[in-house]
């Protein structure tokens, strides 16, 4: 019989299914379909990427693929990449973060449930669809343009464009702002009510509890949202396909056009390297965001 | 109350703010789909366009086919583990975690050239192989909303609860396990669906015509026609999203809440 204080961190002491080996094995069984199922359709592909990158026409080892990734005009548009994706994080991970805040901490159970499903769809637009959106609403001829005029701002007389470095960051706060949402509000869930309480027996404002506790205690969990959002970002190749019609230049978008034009083996090749080139950009901003969650669990429930 | 409404305010302000940001560009997109340039009117005649285009139904099917079967491989797929986790598993979260936030970081793009190479050849010439893809990519949003829901339940004790009483291992799993994460999964499910009908990248890459590259088509040769085309699916999605969330009702008597 166990009472009911029990939860799964205070299990150590009685393990329900006997040894150690019976434990792996149980392991191994319930984690084998995700594990063969990644293996399969992500990493053995992304592996494969790495390896034929190494590879010249021949079949054989050489570093030649690399060498114009690191000349124009392809370090330029790795700049333009790095840039839109730290730009769009930063400008989306602000109110995300504040709008996540406010409906953790004050809103319902119901209304968390329906906005995490609405961010999830929202997260999720992109493309040709979103990109009309946006020439609907703020191009030149757009709803918002002529409401704008109508008051007296003339937002294109004053050098305002979507199809630029600016327009295009607006775009990608429609999906990343709710995707900011989602991974940030767990965080925000995760802060455990006991602490208020004990801030507020001891005599703690709420202001002061969220100054002294609460804001230093999520701040390394917004920094690894905004790393996920950079990412994401950096990654995203639909929307900036139908924004941006080669009027700026995206690393996602040269690997496309390497793959989308007539098949020329070195083109291929090169794509690949590119490719390596982003998964190293990626991972990079992975293992601080590993080495912030390590330290976010010791609280974090 | 006067506390109370002060508490609310941030909040409704917030919401009104997002209500704003979402619905000025759909809006927007919606009222340019009405529009008759040569009638110089509104109406539906771009509606009527694209629902007459002979492709129309034929792609919808193939979306709408290719999303279910992801939402399918992912629930045999995550169930198992995200029920095992959460019944004493929790030493391998950490990694689970990782592994299914990778497809979220690692380039769609890159993920796409290596498919072309080292996937097996059935896979190559039959367009399942995007359900396939289009699971992948879901299961960062898929795991999560899994895992944060049946966090919030106390599995553990259920299920020992039942076993206490005699339940065998094939009764908890039907009568207790399945019915108590039905709405999570139901969520969870919906996220992988709302993906899928949109996914662009791997789609054109592996160039493979679905509802969305059809879309993309369809829009150079006829611009509103094609707003009109992404009004209906960015709407319709939502409406799916009202009516599933109308049968999903939060299992709240099974939630031990933190406060008691």
């Amino acid at each position: 019989m166990t009472t009911p204080e029990v939860t799964n961190l205070d299990r150590k002491g009685a393990p329900i299914w006997g040894t150690l080996i019976g434990q792996l094995l149980k392991a191994l069984l319930a984690l084998a379909p995700l594990l063969v199922f990644m293996s399969i359709f992500f990493f053995a592909p992304l592996t494969a990427v790495v390896l034929d990158s190494f590879q010249g026409n021949d079949g054989n080892f050489t570093w030649a693929n690399y060498a114009d990734v690191f000349k124009e005009p392809i370090i330029t548009a790795m700049r333009t990449s790095l840039a839109l994706a730290l730009v769009s994080a930063i400008v989306s991970a602000i109110p995300g973060a504040v709008l996540a805040f406010l409906i953790e901490s004050r809103g319902s159970d119901r209304l968390r449930q329906v906005v995490a499903s609405i961010s999830g769809v929202l997260a999720n637009t992109g493309g040709v669809p979103l990109a009309f959106m946006f020439i609907a609403s703020l191009g030149a001829e757009g709803a918002a343009t002529s409401l704008l005029k109508a008051i007296g701002l003339d937002i294109y007389s004053a050098g305002f464009s979507l199809f630029t470095f600016g327009g295009l960051v607006l775009v990608y706060t429609y999906f990343q702002i709710p995707m900011m949402v989602i991974v940030f509000s767990p965080a925000i869930h995760g802060l455990r009510k006991e602490w208020n309480e004990a801030a507020r027996t001891l005599g703690a404002s709420g202001r002061q509890f969220w100054f002294s506790v609460g804001i230093p205690l999520l701040f390394p969990s917004f920094l690894s949202a905004l790393l996920l959002l950079f990412a994401s970002a950096f990654s995203a190749y639909a929307t900036a396909r139908a924004m941006t019609n080669g009027t700026i230049a995206l690393v996602p978008l040269m690997i496309g056009n390497l793959l989308d034009g007539n098949v020329i083996f070195d083109e291929v090749n090169l794509a690949k390297a590119l490719a390596v080139a982003m998964i190293v950009v990626t991972l990079l901003a992975m293992v601080p965001y590993l080495i912030i969650q390590r330290r976010a669990q010791r609280w974090q429930g | 109350m006067k506390g109370l409404k002060s508490r609310q305010l941030p909040l409704t302000i917030g919401l009104i703010l997002a209500t704003i940001f979402v619905v000025l560009p759909l809006g927007s997109a919606a009222e340019f789909s009405l529009r008759e340039p040569l009638k110089n009117t509104h109406g539906f005649d771009n509606y009527v366009w694209f629902f007459e285009a002979p492709d129309f139904a034929k792609y919808l099917g193939i979306s709408f086919g290719l999303a279910l079967a992801s939402a399918l491989i992912l629930l045999v797929i995550l169930v198992p583990t995200v029920v095992w986790l959460n019944l004493g598993g929790s030493k391998f979260r950490g990694l689970v975690e990782f592994i299914s936030l990778l497809p979220l970081v690692i380039p769609v793009v890159a993920l796409a050239i290596g498919a072309q190479t080292a996937l097996p050849d059935f896979a190559q010439t039959n367009e399942v192989i995007l359900a396939f893809m289009y699971a992948v990519l879901a299961v960062p949003y898929a795991y999560r909303t899994m895992d944060t829901g049946l966090r919030s339940i106390p599995l553990q004790t259920i299920v020992e609860a039942a076993r206490g009483l005699g339940a065998d291992w094939l009764a908890v799993l039907f009568k207790v396990i399945i019915p108590v994460i039905r709405s999570t999964v139901l969520s969870a499910l919906f996220m992988t669906l709302a993906l899928s009908l949109g996914e662009f990248t791997i789609t054109s890459l592996l160039h493979w015509d679905t509802f969305t590259t059809w879309v993309t088509t369809m829009s150079q040769s006829n611009i509103l026609g094609a707003i009109a085309l992404s009004v209906f699916s960015l709407v319709s999605v939502f409406v799916l999203l009202l009516v599933i969330s109308v049968f999903i009702k939060p299992t709240k008597s099974l939630i031990i809440s933190e406060e008691n």
